[in-house]
């Protein structure tokens, strides 16, 4: 797998501000990989993904030191719109990117800035509201819509653009629970289909987790653990501490093995079926026992 | 098994909504004039808008008002939501008659009439009556526009009479932020309700105090809103300049979808010829002119003023 971005010695301050928002981070995502990012608020999480789309340092003022790269080209050196039709991002208040009427002007305007064609940009049009299950909103105000439908909007208009590399700011954070289930829907589907690198921030661990190939923490403008979503759950107090909950099904399993129930060394489960199997295996080993 | 009860009562047939929500108000989810192309739309509102420019007389003024009505009710628009208009028509009513009561200025030609304790003159008085009308009939020209045309059909009309993209785009962005900021107005207003705040019972200098310090909040809100659109046209590649990826020109797929047809040209055509009669038999003959009025004829025979 080739690299999508590399981000070498990042550090950015945004003017008028005392701290650095991003200080001296270092990543490589590979092409085709789904990353969920964590942290509590205020870490650079969201500096990080618009560092990544060239929002910074291209849109903001401030102090940059270090590269982004998107597909071997630095983004500071890439302009809006080759960076739109690279990288993709679906911000956490899907209103504050609502330029249009209707939400099928809001679906053709990034096609139209790309200098697509009619025919191809009808073809795309189609597809981003099919998947994104918006095709009888088209017609409709973006903003007279619901807030689960307006995060789905939001989504179809990068789909729609189709970017190798999609980032989501916290794209449940403003939905009710079945909106959320929706969009994680979506995200699964991109996922299957392998045909972009996805990058989530998302405080919704319980749902991102069986999606992630890769989770990574931000922690005071830095990456604080990045490793397979597996592997990073494995130190649960280390993310408490740093104010990231574990899905609960790994609380469970951990307070399993603390109790001495389930062996050192099992793998902790992250969605509800694997939490559902070690927990009949537990059960299994003691009625054996009794 | 599940169990299941009926009450016997049939549940109300779903409600199939008519008008449909625009920032600036209502429009008919369906209507006959939207058989036409927006860009027609947009010259029927510029020729009902100025021809009552060159026309003084207030009887074809009032004419051109019921012909404003006669098309919003075959276009099927609420007539009852033109009542929200009452006040801005009475209004312009009372500031134009009041204006010309109190200081009708000096001519020796002027009619003194004597109504009560007060002295008017006839001149301005009729001369403000058919102003009046000239601006009602300008008026109902708009209330029509806008009760049967959609944002996104004064953009395609825009577009399809050739203004720039960024025209007519930043004209889209105005008509939402103008919605917006009357929304998180409301919000704001709400909000001090929710926390016992009756305006009701205030003075009105303290409402006026209040209005005015609704005004931080909304800047402060105005300006977070511009940095998130211009947050959000950068990332989906829009550039001051227009240039569209790859270099070619933009493509509007909006605007494609719509064709001008021959019953928009036969209707463009008609209202120009229209306007330019009048215009001419205007300017060259003065058919219009407020001296034609039977009405002011009439009146000015019933109260023997001369000429």
């Amino acid at each position: 797998m080739s690299i999508a971005i590399r981000i070498k010695d990042l550090e950015w301050k945004y003017e008028n501000t005392t701290e650095f928002a991003l200080r001296g981070v270092n990543l490589e995502i590979e092409e085709g990989s789904f990353l969920g990012i964590v942290g509590a608020n205020e870490h650079g999480k969201t500096s990080l993904v618009m560092a990544i789309n060239g929002l910074i340092p291209q849109s903001y003022n401030g102090i940059y030191r270090g590269d982004v790269q998107v597909f071997g080209k630095s983004v500071r050196e890439t302009d809006a719109v080759e960076l739109a039709s690279q990288v993709g991002l679906v911000f956490a208040d899907p209103e504050a990117q609502f330029t249009a009427m209707t939400v099928e002007e809001e679906l053709v305007f990034g096609l139209e800035n790309l200098g697509l064609g009619l025919a191809e940009i009808r073809e795309r049009l189609e597809w981003a509201a099919e998947v994104t299950m918006i095709s009888e909103l088209l017609d409709k105000s973006p903003y007279d819509v619901s807030g689960g439908q307006k995060q789905r909007v939001a989504i179809a208009c990068v789909l729609a653009m189709n970017p190798p590399i999609i980032i989501m700011d916290e794209p449940t954070s403003m939905i009710d629970p079945l909106g959320k289930g929706l969009i994680f829907d979506i995200l699964r589907k991109l996922k299957e289909a392998g045909d972009h690198t996805l990058i989530v921030i998302e405080h919704n661990v319980e749902r991102l987790v069986p999606l992630a190939d890769q989770m990574l923490l931000m922690w005071q403008g830095n990456i604080a653990k990045l490793a397979p979503t597996r592997q990073f759950f494995e130190d649960p107090s280390f993310l408490i501490e740093r104010g990231v909950l574990t899905p609960e099904v790994s609380e469970f399993a951990e307070w399993l093995r603390l109790e001495g129930y389930l062996e050192e060394g099992t793998p902790l489960p992250l969605n509800l079926e694997d939490g559902v199997e070690i927990t009949r295996q537990v059960l299994e080993a003691r009625r054996a026992r009794a | 098994m599940i169990a299941t009860a009926t009450t016997g009562v049939n549940a109300a047939p779903a409600r199939v909504p008519k008008a449909r929500k625009t920032l600036l108000g209502h429009v008919p989810i369906e209507s006959p004039l939207y058989q036409f192309h927006p860009v027609t739309r947009l010259i029927m509102f510029i020729f009902f808008g100025v021809i009552p420019l060159f026309i003084y007389l207030p009887e074809v003024n009032f004419l051109l008002l019921w012909v404003n009505m006669g098309i919003m009710r075959w276009g099927r628009v609420n007539i009852n939501e033109l009542r929200k208009y009452m006040p801005v028509i009475f209004t312009v009513a009372f500031f134009m008659f009041i204006v010309v009561v109190l200081a009708p200025g000096e001519d020796p030609s002027y009619t003194p009439l004597d109504v009560g304790p007060i002295t008017i003159y006839y001149q301005p008085v009729f001369f403000a009556f058919a102003a009046y009308w000239r601006l009602i009939a300008m008026l109902f020209g708009t209330i029509l526009y806008f009760s049967t045309n959609r944002e996104r059909d004064m953009l395609v009309a825009m577009r399809s009479l050739r203004l720039p993209f960024i025209a007519s785009y930043v004209v889209g962005l105005s008509i939402r932020s103008a919605g917006m900021f009357l929304e998180d107005f409301r919000t704001i207003r709400e909000a001090e309700q929710a926390r016992g705040l009756d305006t009701k019972a205030m003075r009105l200098r303290d409402q006026v105090k209040l209005y005015m310090m609704y005004l931080v909040p909304l800047f402060s809100i105005a300006l977070r809103r511009a940095d998130e659109i211009s947050n959000a046209l950068f990332a989906r590649g829009y550039t001051l300049t227009g240039r569209v990826g790859g270099g070619g020109k933009r493509a509007d797929y909006i605007r494609a979808q719509y064709k001008l047809r021959t019953r928009d040209w036969v209707l463009i055509v008609s209202m120009g010829l229209i306007f330019v009669a009048t215009a001419i038999v205007q300017m060259r003959f003065g058919v219009f002119s407020i001296e034609y009025s039977p009405l002011n004829i009439y009146l000015k025979q019933l109260l023997g003023i001369p000429g």
